[in-house]
């Protein structure tokens, strides 16, 4: 989750294309709950949340969806502008990891509509993230440094 | 819920998600004609002067991955206009900074005048047109150098 300076700057549109996919995967997730197919949204989430967790600890830049990018998609495009620090796509899976096990929690104890909740709200911001290139460290991320959340201390705060 | 009404609610999900990002987008850069308070260099711990003219102050933080981009761009605004300053803070263990400036998101860039004082205020990625025809109207010159 720290903004280690040691990890290699990565493609921009790798995160955006990894974001699609999750977008798609977390609507699927909320469809299934709202149908009462409960086991299969809980498990479906769950797995997000894995990928989530994936994410925000080896690095945005290793996600698993990310690596299809690198090897199908990445080669056939033209290069990126410029290449990016991957510190902010990373805190953003972070983001996505603990909504996403809220969602889980909510499923386990039999919440399914807390469930979908959790899973319609992060499906917004990776949907937002994909389509505007919105970017949810440069908002939520100072709003918690604001809170007191984060960035007291000399480093960047661990898991968000 | 049958699965025709789930479908219609996904459907939903979807369209307020993308009216949002309209929003968001066209909000994106909006810059915001201000009168307030005047800051000093010591006021967000800068040892780089202001601008005699006017100076873009930036609020970045280190997970913001639309600050390095900006902060290239204003600085290029900078350095093609004398009396122009840029300066760049990081935000990131200034909470106190960012409460008294009222940084909702960053970047955000305020345009002081030669005195300091906060003339203006941008959330997001700035646009270099919209930034250089403020800089006109405060410094009362036409610099025909830049584009518009």
């Amino acid at each position: 989750m720290s903004a280690s300076p040691a990890r290699p700057r990565i493609d921009p549109r790798g995160p955006r294309f990894v974001a699609g996919i999750t977008a798609a995967l977390l609507l699927a997730v909320v469809f299934l709950s709202l149908t009462g197919a409960s086991v299969a949204a809980l498990l479906l989430l769950t797995v997000l949340a894995a990928l989530f967790a994936w994410g925000a600890f080896a690095g945005a830049g290793r996600h698993p969806f990310g690596l299809l990018f690198k090897r199908y998609v990445r080669p056939r495009l033209a290069a990126p502008a410029e290449l990016e620090d991957p510190a902010p796509p990373t805190f953003a899976q972070g983001v996505g990891l603990v909504v996403s096990l809220i969602g889980v929690i909510l499923g386990l104890v039999g919440l399914s509509g807390g469930l979908a909740a959790a899973a319609a709200a992060a499906f917004v911001a990776a949907f937002l993230n994909a389509a505007f290139d919105y970017c949810l460290g440069c908002q939520l991320y100072l709003l918690l440094v604001r809170a007191g959340v984060l960035g007291r201390s000399g480093r960047v705060g661990g898991a968000a | 819920m049958n699965p025709l009404t789930a479908l219609t609610v996904i459907l939903a999900l979807v369209a307020a998600a993308t009216a949002l990002g309209l929003v968001w987008r066209a909000r994106q850069g909006r810059i915001a004609t201000v009168s307030g308070v005047v800051i000093t260099p010591t006021d967000v711990a800068s040892d780089v002067p202001f601008g005699r003219n006017a100076t873009l102050l930036q609020f970045s933080t280190e997970l913001c991955a639309r600050c390095p981009g900006t902060s290239r761009l204003l600085a290029g605004v900078a350095s093609s206009r004398p009396g122009v300053a840029h300066l760049d803070v990081d935000l990131t263990h200034r909470a106190d900074l960012a409460n008294r400036y009222r940084v909702m998101q960053t970047p955000t860039t305020l345009i002081l005048d030669g005195d300091g004082r906060v003339r203006a205020r941008i959330g997001g990625v700035p646009h270099r047109s919209g930034i250089a025809r403020h800089l006109d109207d405060l410094t009362g010159s036409n610099n025909v150098s830049l584009a518009r």
